[in-house]
């Protein structure tokens, strides 16, 4: 069964358990928005005419 | 050496990588069950339950500045790519997971020990120090333009830094502190009751294969980068 009840000692565990949720959910957002970025920005750049210059693509994602 | 060439890995890691992720989250959700089903411990109570965050953060914080290393000599001594690729992205994960296992053990360390943070602590110290190099690392690589000069300038800090690793890990023997001594690795077995080990290693389970689900993510993120800028610089020339 599980406790959530704890006690005197609440104000301890539960930031420890929201923190390290707040950081894992957030290296994951990060990771899986970079990846679709970039992915997204290749394939746009694999399907423009070769000659067109994109060195400062506004689009463009940070790293 | 299978893996090195980025093609391969890229092609290797497409099918890997859901099935990592799907275990992480599988095991963290699993580990947290467990975590608050385990009884409280006698002495400690409930906070006993921030050891299910604060050591998988730690030990795990450890191995990938391990990795970090590891990848930073590879690039360094051979010049590889993707050696430089995988210490760029053991950076950041690692730098979170230290942070997480200094503020837990803090959260820990004030209703058992009396206090937040004690400063002299070799322990605490060791590991603030292994944080300090995970921030290092970031900011040089951030601070020089030159992305071949930058990872090599950061591969020579990645490697000074792995100096450190032993020293976190038998600081607990080496110095006084108040921070317990190891309690997994040990000659004698495990010295954490079942009913607290199961979760314990189970949670270091997900946390290890968490990171290896957002490594694996970022390292196959860094070569499309790497893609995305040669081919800028490609088109850029051209026009």
């Amino acid at each position: 069964m599980i406790d959530l009840d704890m006690g005197r000692y609440a104000a301890f565990v539960w930031p420890a358990w929201a923190l390290s949720a707040a950081v894992l959910a957030g290296l994951a957002a990060r990771v899986v928005i970079a990846a679709r970025r970039w992915s997204a920005e290749l394939e746009r750049l694999d399907a423009e005419p070769a000659t067109v210059g994109d060195a400062q693509s506004p689009a463009a994602p940070e790293a | 050496m299978f893996l090195a060439n980025p093609d391969r890995f890229l092609r290797f890691t497409r099918p890997v990588m859901p099935v990592v992720w799907v275990l992480a989250a599988v095991l963290l959700a699993v580990g947290v069950w467990l975590s608050f089903a385990a009884p409280e411990d006698y002495q400690q109570g409930d906070t006993v339950r921030i050891m299910f965050v604060h050591v998988p953060a730690a030990s795990v914080g450890l191995m990938i500045y391990a990795a970090l290393g590891v990848s930073s000599f590879f690039a360094l001594v051979f010049r590889h790519p993707l050696a430089d690729a995988a210490a760029r992205a053991a950076a950041l994960p690692g730098a979170a997971y230290t942070l997480l296992a200094l503020v837990t053990g803090s959260l820990w360390g004030k209703p058992m020990w009396g206090a937040w943070w004690v400063w002299g602590d070799a322990r605490l110290m060791s590991v603030l120090i292994l944080f300090l190099f995970y921030l290092g690392y970031m900011a040089l690589r951030a601070s020089i333009d030159d992305e071949t000069r930058a990872a090599r300038a950061a591969a020579v800090l990645g490697l000074v830094g792995l100096i450190n690793l032993p020293i976190v890990k038998f600081s607990v023997d080496w110095w006084n502190t108040l921070h317990q001594p190891a309690s997994l690795l040990r000659a004698n077995g495990p010295s954490v009751t079942p009913d607290l080990l199961a979760p314990l290693l189970t949670m270091m389970a997900a946390y290890g294969l968490f990171f290896l689900a957002v490594w694996i993510t970022s390292i196959r993120t860094e070569i499309v980068r790497r893609r995305v800028l040669t081919l800028r610089a490609r088109r850029a020339h051209e026009a």
